[in-house]
């Protein structure tokens, strides 16, 4: 119990960017349909995963999880998203409708919002910078894309976004951009694209595959993205320019995450995390 | 095209929202350096962007080529996305977008056709084809991104 405890607390203290891109919970007002997210922190080595209006995590690539208190209003049921920024913070973030956008730095214990500068708390997606553990992107309902580089202090619109409602929000420091990385924006129709200059949406390949739930990249490698739909996954190994079919188990997963090394995360909807070593190929059930 | 009281209206807003383009000097040498860079645009840019800067049809598309044709500088744009700094960057060393599917500079670098100057005084006169708003956000952006020293 102990080590568990003292496990649990390096690996918090690790923390760096932990953007767990954890779930989308919905739009604010709309009773709609409570997906599983799920994130990798890079820096506190562990899985963060929100269900049913919980927060969890894992370091021991999810055999066990331990809840991580949210504030009360999370409890209520409109956590989106979860992020840990990647470097020297002991950050994590909350974020979705009626919550804003809530930082805590002591495990959960206590929160505190960082969105007074949005214009309204119904935020449906969010993400940290890949390297700037104070930048982060928010997108509000109805409004657009919002950025903060400092920590949430003060926020500015970027971009009103593509016209499609994004449900999901990755930043990547994948080459090529004019500025310092891009923005994965998944829709329920198709992942696309931006410099993070907010200089234009681009799609990205055809993926006439249904839904489309979430994208992840690898760690080490980030043209190699991966895209989870209802059709189920399809991978690029050129930042989305093209996506081939994977071969997979044909379970369907509605959250994706990377670890390093290549290691596959996904959650089906009831939250129940499997795991893949191939590229996706084969997956087992990582707490059996 | 604009003509001068278009530049001297828009010198004035410009300088209204606290934003004075060119910085420093009087406001006749800053409407006389949009002129210059109004001149610059029409010699060297506007043969791919338009006389107006209405940018290339279907612009927000790759062409046969697969190459992303010329975007246009006004408010439909993103030109205004840029800091001071990236602009100056985008026009001196030439940019091409990392999907197009050919390797060559589409966006031509101008560093060894124009001065440090005329390469501020150009960016500045794009400007002038923003709304307020953007002009702001853009003037926002390139609080932590200026013109590099040089072009001074
Ligand atoms: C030979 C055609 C050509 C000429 C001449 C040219 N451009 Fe471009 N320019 C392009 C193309 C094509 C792009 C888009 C590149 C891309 O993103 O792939 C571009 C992009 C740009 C951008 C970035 C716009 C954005 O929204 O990201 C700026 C700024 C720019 N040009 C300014 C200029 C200026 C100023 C001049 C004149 C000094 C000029 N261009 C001359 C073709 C041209």
């Amino acid at each position: 119990m102990k080590n568990i405890a003292s496990r649990f607390l390096h690996a918090l203290s690790l923390a760096s960017l932990v953007v767990a891109s954890l779930g989308i919970v919905g739009v604010a007002g709309a009773a709609e349909e409570a997906l599983p997210s799920l994130s990798y922190d890079q820096t506190g080595e562990r899985l963060l995963k929100v269900d049913s209006h919980q927060l969890f995590q894992s370091i021991n690539g999810g055999e066990t999880w331990r809840e991580i208190p949210l504030p009360e209003e999370g409890k209520e049921g409109r956590v989106v998203t979860a992020a840990v920024p990647a470097t020297a913070e002991k950050a994590l973030y909350i974020a979705g409708p009626s919550i804003g956008v809530q930082r805590s730095t002591d495990h959960g214990e206590s929160w505190h919002e960082v969105d007074e500068g949005l214009p309204s708390q119904d935020v449906i997606a969010f993400t940290v910078h890949r390297n700037q553990p104070e930048t982060l992107y928010a997108v509000v309902v109805d409004d657009g894309l919002y950025q903060s580089e400092d920590a949430g202090k003060s926020w500015k619109k970027m971009d009103s976004g593509p016209t499609q409602t994004i449900r999901r929000l990755l930043h990547s420091d994948m080459e090529g951009s004019m500025q310092t990385g891009w923005l994965y924006a998944v829709s329920d129709d198709a992942v696309r694209l931006s410099m993070d200059c907010f200089c234009g949406w681009r799609p990205t390949g055809e993926l006439d595959a249904g839904r489309v739930y979430d994208v992840a990249y690898d760690l080490d490698d980030p043209e190699r993205v991966y895209v989870t739909t209802d059709q189920g996954l399809w991978r690029s190994d050129n930042g989305g320019q093209e996506w081939q079919r994977v071969n997979g188990d044909g379970t369907e997963k509605v959250a994706l995450t990377l670890a390093p090394a290549g290691t596959l995360y996904a959650l089906d909807r009831d939250g129940e995390l499997m795991r893949s070593e191939d590229q996706g190929q084969t997956w087992t059930i990582a707490d059996a | 095209m604009h003509n001068r009281w278009t530049l001297v209206t828009t010198w004035f807003l410009l300088s209204a929202t606290g934003q004075a383009v060119a910085g420093g000097g009087p406001p006749s040498s800053d409407t006389t350096l949009l002129e210059d860079g109004e001149k610059i645009y029409q010699q060297y840019c506007a043969s791919c962007h338009g006389i107006e800067g209405e940018g290339m049809p279907n612009w927000e598309r790759q062409n046969a080529q697969g190459e992303l044709p010329a975007p246009p500088h006004g408010p439909e744009g993103h030109t205004w996305k840029h800091s001071d700094a990236m602009l100056y960057r985008i026009v001196s060393e030439g940019w091409r977008d990392p999907w197009n599917k050919t390797e060559r500079l589409t966006m031509p670098a101008f560093k060894e056709i124009l001065t440090p100057a005329e390469t501020r005084d150009v960016v500045n006169y794009l400007k002038t084809l923003w709304t307020p708003e953007q002009r702001r956000h853009q003037a926002e952006e390139s609080e932590g991104a200026p013109f590099p020293a040089q072009s001074e």
